[in-house]
């Protein structure tokens, strides 16, 4: 027993109704009047990629389920995340949603919703129907989601049949959005490229790199609306793969090319760094708090409020920037640049078909992780673990880069234990990033008089806390490579990476 | 998850418009509700435009699972399901023992298509059988309308004695006065009698005896839904909400 999405174009009179279900007669429900509806979803669209479809009409918020199930709550909400929402059976549906995106208007149409009910000779209900008519413009889907009651499925089974026979077709809610929305293209954070075998290095680099700076790109108008801090995040990370296309693609650009480049998306994104920042310390609020106890919030507090004063005067700088004239004259030229093939001079390994140059920067770098690796033991200074976080930061770049050239099963295998020991790396350095920069806030003077006596209290004892826990993760880190360099890992690397005549 | 069965030892009190009126209270709130008509004599399933199903009986070869769900009815109403009136003992039994255990077949059975319960209301045959019995261990809370006359009062003090003598929790009891009238003295004197010599225990709501009770069976609706603004539909509403807060 389940429900059951069908679309069909035409409007069935209650006749043909009882016709379907054998001793049942049809009902119809109130006539309703056209109603706008308002498309919600986050920018990733990831409702609709999860197969459902939310819509906000009438004062109701509407998920229908990809089955066709209708879940509704009233619509009034403090703001536009799914914790916002008002405690219903809506927002207990998407709490499979991220929780630092919001919902955006992505498209406005008009809906009329009929419903019918199917009844035997004592007018107990069957099933359930709800026609539901979208438009936009000339354009429509009309939608048929039945909904059954448990121990009647007889009348659902003769109805989809009989709808079925006549024209129906099973259904999907994202055709909401494919015929009334076509230009709604879903946003893509990480880009999914393959290369032909005779691809050479310099023109993959130029693809990916293209195709961080189109994600840059999508994320401008979001970071300047400030929607949700996402915006930004994903910007930077788009910008940071560049950076890194730049710096692991040894040879494959001119030295003195190179060097320009670098500077120019450094210069890019050295201006959003303050307010990330600060995204970061705002979002992470409740995890400060709960490190201490009660007596010490009141310095939190004051920390945090100076926190969203300084945010407001970063986003303006941000938006400013990204508004600019200049900006987007460079955005712009870059995008020709790595568009164009020859714009940029060619280094000496550019040439190379990509599977070979992905291989041997593949394995020259897991070389250095393991030599690096092999130095550390519980006394070794903490430069040096830095120093083996970013070497595993750089594999996982150009084993991601270039994964869709090898074995899917095999690069799983291989990224699951490096995650492992990443995520142990991670926490090591944010407890490092994040004491120093408390420390930092300490000595700016930015907090001044009583904030800033009460404040330096808080902070203090974060700190001490921050610090042992690094300890904690710092320990880990012998065993953690240990699990990482397993004999199974290090025949998958030689194999994919390292043998003559492997797949390319 | 949690039991409540509507019983009392004397017929033709109220206890089936109580039972009907509780799961369609329940219901409205958001719980899941369940209502088993186990009366033979009752009309759960009727109120509710129900058909007894006849699966239960012939599908002794299936599974307990199938059995069960199968035979679960959905009523007109959000969250309210039925489960009509033939279920043997020895089912019942079962049924009751798999609801109660979360790790059994049945639980996840229902777990799996959304449609496990929060409560479930019992509708119990009037009389003290094996059949009651099991109920009272089951279920958490015994709903007993009692309408304030000499006779019921004896009929109530029998129910307790037994429980007392059988060892169960007499605390399970949450008797409340049905098909009350006003203008009766006798009601009024029996009423203030009761609630002195069981002290605490009655509920502080009351039914009035009232024809919107008995148009349940025309309208084959529960009370609520068709008179939910009248006196009788109004007390439906206190009586579970009173019973909310003391179980």
């Amino acid at each position: 027993m389940s429900n059951q999405l069908l679309s069909y174009p035409k409007a069935l009179p209650l006749s043909d109704w009882s016709n379907m279900a054998s001793g049942l007669s049809a009902q119809a429900g109130e006539d309703v009047e056209p109603s706008p509806f308002t498309v919600l979803d986050c920018f990733d669209q990831s409702i609709r990629q999860s197969g459902r479809l939310l819509i906000e009409t009438e004062g109701a918020l509407v998920l229908m389920e990809a089955d066709g199930r209708l879940l509704r709550q009233p619509a009034a909400r403090k703001g536009n995340f799914v914790a916002d929402l008002a405690d219903g059976p809506v927002k207990h549906h998407l709490s499979d949603m991220s929780p630092l995106r919001c919902l955006l208007d992505l498209g406005q149409g008009e809906l009329v919703k009929d419903q019918l009910r199917l009844v035997d000779d004592e007018e107990k209900t069957h099933l359930r129907v709800d026609v539901l008519r979208f438009s936009k413009d000339n354009k429509t889907v009309s939608l048929m989601a039945l909904t059954p009651v448990r121990g009647y499925d007889k009348a659902q089974k003769q109805v989809t049949k009989g709808l079925l026979t006549a024209g129906a077709s099973v259904a999907t809610p994202g055709q909401i959005q494919s015929v009334l929305f076509p230009d709604l293209v879903p946003y893509v954070a990480k880009p999914k490229l393959s290369f032909a075998p005779e691809t050479t290095a310099v023109a993959a680099a130029n693809q990916i790199i293209a195709a961080y700076l189109s994600v840059a790109r999508q994320n401008e108008p979001g970071t300047i609306a400030d929607f949700d801090t996402e915006f930004l995040h994903d910007y930077r990370v788009a910008l940071r793969k560049i950076r890194s296309v730049l710096s692991l693609f040894k040879g494959v650009y001119g030295d003195a090319a190179t060097a320009e480049l670098k500077q120019r998306f450094s210069d890019l994104m050295a201006p959003t760094g303050a307010l990330r920042d600060l995204d970061v310390y705002l979002l992470e609020q409740d995890y400060y708090f709960d490190m201490l106890p009660e007596n010490l919030h009141e310095g939190l507090r004051l920390m945090f409020e100076t926190f969203a004063t300084d945010r407001k005067d970063a986003l303006t700088t941000v938006t400013k920037r990204l508004k600019s004239v200049a900006y987007n004259r460079e955005m712009a030229e870059l995008q020709v640049m790595f568009e164009t093939p020859g714009e940029i001079v060619q280094g000496p390994q550019g040439g190379l078909t990509v599977g070979d140059y992905a291989k041997r920067l593949i394995w020259k770098r897991y070389r250095k992780v393991c030599k690096t690796a092999a130095k550390i033991d519980d006394q070794t200074p903490d430069e040096e673990v830095h120093e083996l976080r970013i070497s595993c930061k750089k594999l996982r770049y150009l084993i991601e880069f270039f994964a869709p050239q090898f074995d899917g099963a095999e690069i799983k295998a291989i990224l699951k234990p490096l995650k492992k020991l990443q995520d142990n790396l991670g926490l090591f350095n944010d407890y490092s990033v994040q004491q120093e920069s408390l420390q930092a806030l300490i000595s700016s003077g930015r907090l001044k008089g009583q904030t800033a006596l009460k404040a330096a209290q808080s902070i203090g004892a974060l700190i001490s806390i921050l610090h042992g826990r690094q300890l904690e993760e710092r320990a880990r880190v012998v065993q953690s490579f240990a699990g990482f360099d397993s004999q199974g890992t290090r025949e998958r690397f030689r194999t994919l990476f390292h043998e003559k005549g492997a797949q390319s | 998850m949690k039991i409540i069965a509507c019983y009392s030892n004397k017929g033709g009190v109220g206890k089936t418009a109580s039972a009907v009126n509780l799961a369609y209270a329940y219901a409205q709130s958001g719980a899941r509700t369940l209502l088993c008509d186990l009366d033979p004599q009752g009309a759960s399933g009727f109120y509710f435009r129900v058909k007894p199903s006849k699966k239960l009986k012939e599908a002794k070869f299936f599974e307990d699972v199938e059995r069960f769900t199968k035979a679960i009815r959905g009523s007109d109403y959000e969250n309210l399901d039925i489960l009509p009136a033939n279920l043997t003992f020895r089912d019942f039994d079962i049924f009751l023992s798999r609801m109660k255990n979360s790790r059994s077949r049945l639980k996840k059975a229902l777990q799996g298509v959304d449609g496990d319960y929060d409560v479930i209301l019992l509708d119990c045959p009037p009389n003290l059988s094996a059949l009651s019995e099991a109920v009272f261990k089951a279920a958490d809370h015994i709903v007993v309308p009692v309408i304030p006359s000499t006779l019921t009062e004896r009929t109530f003090a029998q129910l307790v004695t037994f429980f007392d003598e059988q060892g169960l929790k007499a605390k399970k009891l949450k008797p409340f006065f049905s098909m009350v009238q006003a203008r009766k003295t006798l009601h009024g004197d029996t009423m203030a009698r009761m609630r002195k010599s069981y002290k605490g225990r009655f509920m502080d709501t009351h039914l009035p005896f009232s024809t919107d009770v008995e148009k349940m069976g025309v309208h084959r609706e529960p009370t609520m839904a068709f008179a939910g603004n009248r006196p009788a539909g109004k007390a439906y509403q206190a009586l579970w909400q009173e019973l909310e807060k003391r179980t």
